[in-house]
């Protein structure tokens, strides 16, 4: 449905779609524009008229009028003055109009991306949609502020030029026209090789290529140094950037004949005016009508020039905003997570997975036909090679991505059938990687709540092992981390994390090696506190030490996506399947020592 | 003034406007010369009206020269535009890819402090900027006010008053630009400060978007997002109205010469000291001599707020490198003397000694936040220590030039970075040109080739978008073989082992002995138990070394290390129960 209605409009109109502002402002603006434009052809006029009264004086030998000439001049002054304020006002009403499109586009897009499954963001495409909401975005600002205010009433202004030199004498208005035409002849043929060359969808490509590429430059740049790297032989980034000078390049090139012919041609328009101008005078030097005639040509007919020039913008960024906005549609089109109409209600906690399938690329198959059940007040743990999907599991909870086979409960209820928020209020989830906020430690550990009460936070920290520390940072819980702040170690981080997820206490608890990364004094201090917070809730832990897991409920043995086996320590060791492999293979790595 | 400009926009290298300015500069005057014929003409006709007999010989000399004039302007226009936009393009290549080597260049401290964003929008965004300020803005700006200056020549010469009544604005809307420079100045921070916290924001927005999803505040953080937009958005309206009347008023200043000139005339004309003929040339060379200037005008700001752009980059670029020449010594022990570094305010290290002797295996161990990754990025020098010295074989590596230093160093990080590139592409970072089966041998000692070979392309799977998903375990493992192909004297591991299951932590544990054999090994360890046979062991607690020695003396020292092995034996039987 959404891609049908989408199919329909294209550039600008979409545009205004997207962005749900209306048009009014635009219009008032491109008004103005045209009004401001008009009172700029006055001085033309003016001149016109003195010139035509000095003529005439010329002929007979007359005084001019010098009232009638000062008139002239002040009516000059006004239009050119009055041309300019207009325009002024028309420019910022675009420009507040372009920029409220851009940035409500720009947040519409966002806010769309939230609800995305969280497959779409991964580290290249962040670095695409980042060049699509910044720079494509300011591209089609431009466009709305400039060119398309700009076109109308440089069009509007043609028009009326030509109409008035075609009720003067047609001859000469289509002298002046030729050349005109001639230009944009020139002008399209470039265009549609462009066109045919796929040359804006490529500059767009390049673009956001370089832009993917050099983001990962700058993120990846501890290992760029230690393996000797330079931007030569960081192939992707250089060559993005050659490649992307060449094709401007190649375009240049590809374009400029039609370019310059057009300027040629556009700036030659008093030429052709004057070839025919001097034959029709000097067939009949004597008449003072054609000659007054003619000096109106003189000065209208180059002043064509100008606002011909701008024309050709117009048409060389029409391209560019469809493609600009043909890109923010991509995003757009991709299919939201669906929401269910009705709210399911909650009776309890328990997870159950129901012959669960899924794919991350729609090809191959990370997990198949998993099944288990996860009690309330239980503590289910995953094992298994890494790789094995068990991560991907955790995820599917939430609903980072759907399932593409089977189905999820939460007390028996799909969780598709949820909304997205009361799903989320279930859920607290402490992440391999954390990640922390540019915001003050405060904030981190209680995101996006205003109404929790100091102590809580505080309890939350010290049960996650990291009051101590926060206190030794340079303003305790009101330090800002992040850009311009204090960097923690990865340990810090984590324990961070867990703070969260000990304030939020969520009944279901998602553990993905929430320990990994704790130091040893703490770990013992931070697995007690995570114990008591898992009191009464569904716990899904995954861990690779199998020792912190070795009492859990429940142990799954996740391999090859899916589960291969499940009861408890003892049970698992008297399989003595892979489990019972594991658990070998653990002890003697725990005996192992990184020796000489 | 204009030095600085000129040496902004071109990031400090002026000398590339000059081919784009002088033929931008002969195609203006070109393509301004028929109009002097055209004026010609005029006074021509005007003469003739009044005493009868047309010079036909002089028109159409004239229009033959103003056929002759547009030629060259097409011939003009066509080599300025190939020169200014190759030499643009080219400019803002090489211009990347300077900024690019230069920035790896640079100590990491001055790449954390600042965003990604903003490095990526210096890199993008402030390179199109200055790249359109040379290839359109300044040879319209150079062109226009050249030609101003000669036609204003010529006007006075014709006749001074008009001329000078016709070009009366033009020193008023000259100042009005020049005084705009500071507002603009201050306007175009302003915006790139906008600009960069959108950008932050966006980044942050999409990164973090896993835990704003569990957390379910995407719309406090939107509301964040949509609370830098909107400033943004709003700083944009605010600057283009004020430069907006600003550029007006110039523009309007210029223009005032024409309807001044008309009045001028008309009171000269009736004082009888302007003829007639004289006046309707004025008049129609009035009517576009203002044309190239306006243009000048409007794109004055714009110029400015790419020089803004290009000052960006010269200051990134004027960041000093690590210095350092020497080659790296053939020993490769280390030694550290009283180190003293901190991130911003905070001290990390607060005077470290030690000495790593080559051949041996030393382990970092304590609490974590007390110093020891910052202490393996020193010895690599991502850092240098802000006093005390570092040195690898007995010379301070200040001296020895930072690629030779590190071509003694492999590194396994904490938080593994892989590139979007084939599986043998991330590996064979490793190693120059290395070989299809160097890079699978790494592979097998890192124990990933299984899983490599199970992926769809094998060791041509893309990793990253398009490409296939990877566990923490199977990146990790993915840089050990990195490390492994590099086969460096020097070998620091950042908890290479963290995020492995014990079936694999087995087999890379034994990878790592084999790589570590002979070489000098610096392991940050939480499993106290995997480093209790090194040949040293370095206590961190707040940025100090507490204790030092091997396991059994520390033991025996009944200090933070015993107490750590005792609480780890501990939590190694945790019992998390309902």
């Amino acid at each position: 449905m959404r891609k049908q209605t989408s199919k329909k409009k294209q550039g600008i109109p979409r545009l205004l779609e997207i962005s749900g502002k209306q048009p009014k402002l635009l219009l008032g603006s491109i008004l103005l524009s045209v009004l401001g434009t008009l009172c700029q052809l006055v001085p033309y006029i003016s001149v016109y008229q003195i010139m035509s009264e000095l003529l005439h004086c010329a002929a007979d030998g007359g005084v001019p009028n010098e009232a009638l000439l000062l008139r002239q001049a002040a009516a000059g002054l006004a239009g050119m003055i009055g041309g300019y304020l207009l325009s002024y006002a028309g420019g910022m009403l675009t420009h507040t109009f372009a920029y409220r499109v851009v940035c409500g586009v720009r947040l519409k897009t966002a806010e769309h991306i939230g609800r995305l499954p969280l497959g779409y963001l991964n580290g290249s495409s962040i670095g695409r949609i980042k060049q699509i909401l910044e720079g494509d975005a300011e591209q089609i600002e431009a466009f709305l502020a400039h060119q398309l205010p700009d076109f109308v009433s440089t069009a509007v202004m043609l028009v009326t030029m030509f109409i008035i030199m075609f009720r003067y004498h047609a001859l000469l208005a289509a002298v002046c026209l030729f050349p005109i035409i001639a230009g944009f002849v020139c002008q399209f043929a470039v265009l549609i090789k462009v066109m045919k060359s796929g040359g804006v969808q490529k500059n767009f490509d390049a673009l956001e290529r370089i832009s993917a590429s050099s983001l990962q430059y700058v993120n990846g740049m501890p290992s760029i140094k230690i393996f000797g790297q330079t931007v030569r032989s960081f192939r992707s980034f250089y060559d993005d950037i050659i490649r992307y000078r060449d094709f401007t390049g190649g375009m240049t090139e590809m374009i400029r004949p039609g370019f310059v012919g057009f300027r040629m041609f556009v700036l030659s328009v008093a030429a052709f005016l004057v070839s025919a101008g001097l034959l029709l005078y000097l067939k009949d030097p004597g008449s003072i009508s054609f000659v007054i005639t003619f000096i109106f040509f003189l000065i209208l007919g180059p002043a064509v020039t100008a606002p011909t020039l701008k024309l050709r913008n117009f048409s060389e960024n029409m391209n560019v905003i469809t493609e600009g906005v043909n890109r923010l549609d991509a995003v757009l089109n991709e299919e939201a997570i669906p929401e269910p109409l009705r709210r399911a209600a909650v009776c309890n906690h328990d997870i159950t997975f129901e012959h669960v399938a899924f794919s991350y690329d729609g090809k191959q198959e990370t997990l198949h036909d998993v099944s288990f059940t996860a009690e309330q007040g239980r503590v289910t743990a995953l094992v298994g090679p890494s790789g094995a999907g068990k991560s991907t599991i955790a995820e599917l909870i939430p609903r980072f991505y759907d399932v593409t086979g089977g189905a999820i409960r939460i007390g028996g209820t799909d969780i598709r059938d949820f909304s997205v928020d009361d799903l989320m209020e279930q859920l607290a989830f402490v992440f391999q990687e954390s990640f922390l906020f540019a915001d003050t430690v405060y904030q981190n550990i209680a995101p996006g709540k205003s109404d929790v009460a100091r102590e809580d936070v505080i309890a939350a920290a010290k049960a996650a092992q990291c009051h101590d520390f926060i206190m030794q940072l340079p303003q305790g819980y009101d330090t800002k981390l992040g850009e311009g702040g204090v960097y923690l170690s990865g340990g810090e981080k984590q324990r961070i994390s867990i703070a969260r997820a000990i304030l939020k206490n969520a009944p279901i608890l998602i553990l993905d090696e929430a320990s990994a990364y704790a130091d040893a004094e703490n770990e013992y201090a931070l697995q007690q506190a995570l114990a008591a917070l898992a009191k009464d809730k569904t716990v899904i832990m995954i861990a690779h030490r199998l020792t912190t897991i070795q009492n859990a409920d429940q142990i799954l043995v996740i391999e090859n996506g899916t589960v291969s086996e499940c009861g408890t320590h003892e049970q698992l060791l008297g399989m003595n399947g892979k489990y019972a492999e594991m658990w070998q293979a653990m002890s003697a790595s725990s005996d192992w020592r990184l020796a000489k | 003034m204009f030095r600085a400009l000129f040496h902004d926009i071109t990031c400090n290298e002026p000398k590339k406007l000059i081919r784009p300015a002088v033929w931008n500069t002969l195609a203006s005057i070109a393509n301004l010369m028929p109009f002097g014929c055209l004026a010609y003409i005029v006074k021509q006709i005007y003469t003739h009206i009044q005493d009868g007999t047309p010079d036909r010989g002089g028109l159409w000399l004239a229009f033959g020269l103003m056929v002759l004039f547009t030629a060259a302007t097409y011939f003009l226009e066509n080599i300025a535009c190939k020169v200014t936009y190759h030499d643009g393009f080219f400019a803002s290549a090489e211009g990347r890819i300077r900024l690019a080597e230069h920035i790896r260049k640079l100590p990491l401290g001055i790449l954390t402090g600042k965003s990604s964003g903003e490095i990526g929008n210096t890199m993008m965004n402030d390179f199109s900027r200055t790249e359109t300020a040379m290839t359109h803005i300044l040879p319209q700006i150079i062109s226009g006010f050249l030609v101003a200056v000669i036609a204003s020549a010529v006007m006075l010469i014709a006749d001074w008053r008009m001329g000078l009544a016709c070009f009366a604005g033009f020193p008023l809307s000259v100042i009005i630009m020049l005084g705009m420079k500071r507002m603009e100045t201050r306007m175009a921070q302003r915006l790139n400060a906008s600009a960069t916290a959108q950008s932050a924001g966006l980044i942050e927005y999409l990164t973090g978007m896993k835990t704003i999803k569990a957390y379910h505040m995407q719309g406090e953080n939107f509301g964040k997002l949509r609370q830098v937009c909107t400033a943004h958005r709003d700083n944009c309206i605010r600057s283009e109205g004020c430069i907006g009347s600003m550029n007006l008023l110039a523009a309007m200043l210029l223009r005032c010469g024409l309807p001044l000139m008309m009045a001028v005339g008309v009171h000269l004309l009736t004082g009888g000291s302007l003829q007639i003929t004289t006046f309707a040339m004025f008049l129609l060379l009035g009517t576009r001599i203002f044309d190239p200037l306006a243009v000048a005008i409007m794109n004055w700001s714009e110029l400015n707020m790419c020089a803004a752009a290009g000052q960006r980059i010269t200051k990134l670029l004027d960041a000093p490198v690590m210095e350092g020449g020497e080659d790296a010594p053939e020993q490769h022990d280390f030694t550290v003397e009283n180190v003293h570094f901190g991130y911003g305010d905070t001290e990390v290290l607060k005077g470290v000694s030690a000495a790593f002797p080559s051949g041996t295996m030393t382990a970092l161990v304590g609490p974590s936040g007390s110093g020891k990754s910052t202490m393996l990025k020193l010895l690599a020098r991502f850092y240098d220590p802000a006093s005390g010295t570092v040195r690898m074989g007995g010379r301070n590596v200040r001296d020895i030039e930072p690629e030779k230093l590190m071509q003694n160093i492999s590194f396994v990080f904490q938080d593994v970075y892989l590139f979007q590139d084939t599986v043998a592409g991330n590996i064979g970072y490793g190693k120059e040109n290395a070989t299809r089966a160097e890079i699978e041998q790494a592979a097998k000692a890192a124990n990933c080739y299984d899983f490599i070979m199970e992926m769809p392309d094998g060791f041509d799977s893309m990793i990253g978008e398009g490409g296939c998903t990877l566990s923490g375990g199977e990146k990790q493992r993915i840089s050990i073989a990195r490390a492994m192909l590099k086969n460096a004297p020097v070998l620091l591991l950042d908890e290479a082992t963290a995020s492995l299951d014990p079936e694999n932590e087995a087999q890379i544990q034994q990878a790592i002995n084999r790589l570590a054999e002979g070489k000098t090994v610096i392991v940050i360890a939480h499993k106290l138990k995997t480093v209790a046979e090194a040949d040293q062991i370095l206590v961190f607690d707040h940025g100090r070394i507490t204790e030092s020695g091997k396991h059994d003396g520390l033991l025996a020292q009944n200090g933070l290390y015993a107490r750590l092995w005792n609480i780890q034996n501990q939590s190694g039987t945790w019992k998390i129960h309902s």
